[in-house]
């Protein structure tokens, strides 16, 4: 049996609001990446990190901050890991609004 | 022993926290939104307050802890009456009124469990935010339907009692939102 912290489940319950209501908040480093990757997205809308750090919006961000937004956007779920075992590629999502 | 021990140690911290935060949004709806209620809507013919936050924490004790939330929340639940009524909170009508209050929410919460709608916290399941703003206002509904019959009140504060408790829930959690930014920031 999982001992459920009370906070977390809060933390998860206002996550959820925050995103259907589109007041999920990004850093201009990640809302740069999110547009670029929403840019570079093929068919299946997945995109290569390798093309990602050559885009024209980011070649200023240095290679810390850029893998930093990186995770960062997969934890808010904008982008996702794709499900093949394709390490550097990602799959962008629409976030809920 | 020591199981035991740490049980209680958790319950008077849940009280602790559920009753605190419940009084203290009580003090804020009576010194603050009331006041400004009054001066933004002079006309108004209702006495209860359009932004009821105390609601909120109501329901999301209810949420968190279950059938626990009625101990929990009860010491703040008296305090509020006592804050408000005197030493009126513990006339036969009030003492109704903080039985409603306690228990109804987590009464809501088992028996949509009983009938197969379980919202409480699970590991592995996203909670539905919107589902607990509709158990916000089936409570609401019910509290103040129970508090009817208790004081004997009017359509027109029964329609404020529920856009107060509706509003609370939802800007209680919207206020949650903003403080859990603000303490990521500290960190």
């Amino acid at each position: 049996m999982y001992k459920i912290s009370k906070l977390a489940e809060l933390r998860k319950l206002v996550h959820g609001m925050e995103r259907s209501l589109g007041l999920q908040e990004l850093s201009p480093v990640e809302r740069d990446l999110y547009y670029a990757a929403s840019e570079l997205s093929e068919d299946f809308r997945q995109v290569r990190t390798v093309g990602l750090i050559e885009h024209s919006l980011l070649t200023d961000v240095s290679r810390p901050t850029f893998f930093r937004a990186l995770r960062s956007l997969v934890s808010k779920g904008y982008l996702s890991q794709c499900s093949s075992a394709n390490r550097g590629c990602y799959v962008v999502n629409q976030p809920k609004s | 022993m020591r199981l035991h021990t740490g049980r209680m140690h958790d319950f008077l911290l849940e009280t602790t926290i559920a009753s605190s935060v419940y009084f203290f949004t009580v003090v804020i709806t009576f010194l603050i939104v009331i006041p400004v209620q009054n001066i933004l809507f002079p006309e108004y013919p209702s006495r209860a307050s359009l932004l009821f936050l105390p609601h909120g924490v109501r329901v999301l004790s209810a949420w968190l802890m279950g059938w626990r939330a009625i101990p929990a929340l009860l010491p703040g639940v008296i305090a509020a009456f006592v804050y408000v009524a005197g030493w009126d909170a513990f006339l036969p009508s009030r003492l109704v009124a903080i039985v409603v209050a306690v228990s109804v929410a987590p009464f809501t919460f088992l028996a949509l469990k009983a009938v197969g709608y379980n919202l409480f916290p699970s590991v592995g399941r996203s909670p539905c935010w919107i589902c607990i703003l509709a158990v916000g206002a089936i409570t609401s509904i019910l509290i103040s339907a129970l508090t009817n019959l208790a004081f004997g009140t009017s359509t027109v504060e029964f329609v404020a009692y529920l856009i107060g408790d509706v509003s609370g829930l939802f800007f209680g959690l919207l206020a949650l939102i903003y403080l859990f930014r603000f303490l990521d920031r500290v960190r």
